[in-house]
Parts: C-alpha cells; structure tokens; sequence
C-alpha cells in the first residue's frame, strides 16, 4: 500500500498541493476586484471567489484520475499483491484527502481575513465557513458520481457519458415538473412542510452522512465494474 | 549512541521546540489581546500546530528522516476503532455532562434534547468529524505520532500515559492562565483549570495513545480529538438553550462526575496497553 501511495504523491503531488491555492480564491478574487468593482459587496464578492475556486478544485480533482485508463495498467495493478481494490482505495482516499485540504486550506484563509476584518474594523466581514462546509459535502458527492464513469469508460468516453446522462436527468426531471405544472401549489406546499424549521437541521445532517456513504458506495460500485472497464481501454 | 540516549535526545529536542510556541504565547500575549491578526497568527498558524511542527524540525534536525509518522488512514482495518474513536468521546461527555443533572434531579432542564435535535447532532459531529478534524493533526502528528514514541522506551507505557499527558496538558497553560494573566480571575482559579485540564488530559490520552498503538495511525486519534472537543460545544449548546437557571452550582455531584468517569476510562485502556504489551512478540 505504501508503494501506491507513494506513486500517486510522486504523480499528483502538484495536484494535491494545488488544493492549498484553491483555498485562496475567495482572497483573490476580492483583492482582484474590489477595485474593477468598488461598490460591490465584499462577502458576495468572497462567495463568488469560493465558487470559483470550488470549481477550479473539482477540476484538479478530476485530473488525478487521468493516465491510469490504460489496459496494461489495469492488467498490472489487478496481479499486483494490493490488486485493483488497493488501487482503487488509495485513489478514493487521495481524492477525499484532496477535498478535505481544500476545505481546510478555504477555511483557514477564511479564519485569516475575518482576522485582519475585524482589526480593520470592518463591521460587514462575516465568515462564509458554513458555505464552504456545505460546498465541500457537495464536491464528495460529484466525486461520487464522476469516478465510476471514469473507471468504466475511460477518461474521456467516461466524462461524454456522464454528461448525456446528467442531461437526460435533467430533462426527466423538467418533464415532470411540466407535467405536474398545476398540482405545483401542492409540491411546494409538501416541500415546505418537509423542510420546516424543526427538520431542517436534521435533513441537512442526514444529508451530509449521506453523501459520505453515497461515496463509500461509489468506491463499491468501482471496484465492481473496475475490470469490465480495463477491457474496454485503449479500444 | 544507545537507543535510550538517542530517544532522550530527540525527545528534549522536541519538547524544546513545543516549549518555544508556548513562550512565543506569553511574549506576544498582550499583542494578541490587542490584534487579532497577531492571534490569527501566533495562535492559529503557529500554536495550534507547534507539535507537528515540532515534530518535523526535530526529525530533520537529528536525521531521523521521516518514517513511521503514523500516517497511513488504515481505515479497512481499523473501521471498528475509528467509530469507537468516535463514539466514545460522545459517550463520556454524555456521561459527564447530563449524569450529574440526571442525578440532582433537574431533568426538566433537558427540554431541548429530543430524539430529532440529538440525531441531527450526532449525525452533524459525525459528518463534521470525517472532513474538519484534520486541523487536529498538528497536534496529534506531535503528540500521539512523535513524543509517545520517544517517551515509551525511556519511561515504560504507565509513565508515558502520566507524564505525557502532564506535557500535554502544560501545552494548554497559555490559555488556562490568560484569565489571571488578563487581570480577569484569581491564580489560584487558573490554577485550579490546570489541574483539572491536567487530570483530563492524562486521562484521555491513555485512550489516544492506545487508540494509535491498535491502529498504526494518528488519525483515529485525530477523531477522537476532535470528538473530544466538539462533544462539549454541542452537549453545552442543547444545554444552553434549555430552560436552566442562571449561577446554578451541582456542587459535589458535578465535581465527582466531571473526572470520575474519564479516570475510570484512563485505568480500562492503561490496562489494556498493559495487556498488549504483555502478549506482544518480543523482539531482539
């Protein structure tokens, strides 16, 4: 195990530690443009810089991934003594690993300019940790999804599929908002009564916990198709 | 060099190290108080992390390289012991918190913890425990990962668990004295959350230290941390919105169920390390 966890430092390692950088986007995008911007409100501005730098990670996160769809790889890393599953769990744990440097590094730099804020007594500087935090639960779930597919397909083929199905999602769950368009008063109606103040908490919990698992399940369900996608590489 | 003198050595080397952060503490503590950049700083960026740090200057610093940080997850292995890790920090602050209010009889108190408001909590912590406890590694990598290892064989696995957890706990002196030191409580107050603290701690790290032990990792030690800490935000925050009158003092009753419990935890795993230690192979 230690072998692969060396060879994915030694791969990624400019990766992983690009999670840190991502943590400064909220800093950089307000010192970037709150000169373009000067009415503009500093945490929207922070939030904006959050969401970017959310992205840019999810995007580094994904490219870890690529340059182990190769057959002779697979074929290798499937007789090697840690076998596919060895793999496939270093590569699970990096990626939470990344998620959760991420975080800390958004944080931290978070922590950091509430600091300076207050010093400069800037009433308005409120912390956006709980964003972050929520955004960071989001990020395991879409790392979730997307390994599978790229385990299964490949890279590329893999990320094509994961898009045809995600617009077929949406279009289902369009056409079922439209056919349901006059019974809309009653949806919203039961929604609200789901996620009433005295739930709230508890959904967003069990939501958390679920996406925790929602991963552990996606390492699963890897491991499974892991070698019928080995197969089909290189084709 | 025998192994005793070099494992003394880079033990007074990292407790040296551990004992300059807690100086830089009291030097700038007034400018801490004035600035909060200055305590973002030497509290967040420097402090907080001074074990691991510690820790990493004293393995360059003797060339004793960087193996064997207990730094693996280990998690197939060890997921029974990362729940307990889990679990039982929760438990004994359960334990700690709610028996003496049970006891004297003030269960009405309790209003705010229902079935819901308990599972969204322990569901939050257990959530909140897999991705912002890692903060904890900058003591734990210290501690648990560096000072432990070099303790056993110079002070035996009892004396690790005292005089460990004494260290530990005089790591926390800064801020068990900055009331006094502020002009805010008496010495002889600071001095008694020292000592409490103290008892605390030496307690719970005989469960840390033989949580990294079983494991081979840091991190179950890491939750438990973390669990530690974030156990009596929540258990205080359903208590603080109940309906409890204000100075209420459980008086004796609080006292014995404040230390009891975590004493009674510190001889269980302080037997089992003995035990572990007992039926592990021996080696030339």
């Amino acid at each position: 195990m230690t072998g692969l966890v060396y060879k994915e430092w030694k791969q990624n390692r400019w990766f992983i530690l690009s999670m840190i950088l991502c943590g400064f986007a909220p800093l950089l995008v307000l010192l970037l443009l709150r000169g373009e911007i000067p009415n503009a409100d500093h945490t929207a501005l922070r939030i904006g810089g959050l969401i970017a730098g959310f992205l840019a990670a999810g995007a580094l996160q994904m490219l870890v991934l690529r340059g182990d769809d190769r057959k002779l790889w697979g074929y290798w890393i499937t007789a090697s003594a840690d076998g596919y599953k060895g793999f496939l769990r270093v590569k699970y744990e990096m990626i939470f690993g990344m998620i959760v440097l991420f975080l800390f590094s958004l944080q931290f730099v978070d922590m950091g300019y509430c600091a300076v804020a207050a010093d400069m007594e800037k009433t308005d500087a409120g912390s956006i940790n709980d964003i972050a935090f929520l955004l960071g639960f989001m990020q395991i779930l879409f790392r979730a999804i997307d390994i599978p597919f790229t385990y299964r397909f490949g890279s590329k083929k893999g990320s094509f599929i994961k898009l045809i199905c995600m617009v077929i999602l949406a279009i289902l769950i369009c056409a079922v908002l439209v056919l349901n368009v006059d019974n809309m008063d009653r949806i919203t109606e039961m929604v609200r009564k789901v996620f009433n103040e005295n739930n709230s908490s508890l959904i967003l919990s069990v939501g958390l916990v679920v996406c925790l698992a929602l991963y552990y399940l996606s390492y699963r369900i890897t491991c499974r198709l892991y070698l019928k996608g080995v197969e089909q590489y290189d084709g | 060099m025998t192994a005793k003198k070099e494992n003394a050595q880079r033990l007074g080397i990292y407790l040296l190290i551990v004992s300059l952060f807690v100086l830089l503490f009291f030097v700038y503590r007034k400018l801490m108080n004035e600035s909060n950049t200055v305590f973002f700083i030497i509290y967040y960026l420097l402090f907080s992390f001074s074990p691991a740090i510690a820790s990493l200057i004293t393995r360059a610093v003797t060339k004793e390289g960087f193996r064997d940080m207990k730094l693996h997850l280990k998690l197939e292995k060890n997921i029974k012991w990362y729940l307990l890790a889990f679990g039982l920090p929760l438990i004994f602050f359960s334990a700690r918190i709610l028996l003496p209010i049970i006891v004297s009889g003030h269960s009405e108190w309790f209003d705010r913890f229902t079935f819901q408001n308990v599972l969204a909590s322990v569901f939050m912590l257990a959530a909140l425990s897999t991705v912002q406890s890692i903060g904890l590694l900058g003591e734990e990598l210290g501690w648990r990962g560096y000072m432990n290892q070099k303790m056993e064989p110079l002070f035996g696995t009892v004396g690790t668990c005292l005089l460990g957890g004494i260290l530990w706990s005089l790591w926390h002196l800064p801020m068990d004295l900055a009331g006094w030191l502020d002009g805010e409580g008496s010495l002889s107050d600071s001095l008694m959350m020292c000592g409490g603290r103290m008892l605390l701690l030496t307690s719970f790290g005989t469960f840390l230290m033989w949580l990294t032990k079983k494991t081979d990792s840091v991190f179950p030690a890491v939750v438990a941390h973390f669990m530690f800490n974030q156990s009596q935000g929540a258990l205080g925050g359903f208590l603080s919105q109940g309906n409890i009158p204000e100075n209420v003092d459980l008086g004796m009753i609080a006292s014995v169920f404040e230390y009891v419990p975590m004493v009674i935890l510190a001889g269980i795993f302080t037997g089992l390390l003995l035990r572990e230690k007992k039926n592990a192979p021996k080696t030339a």
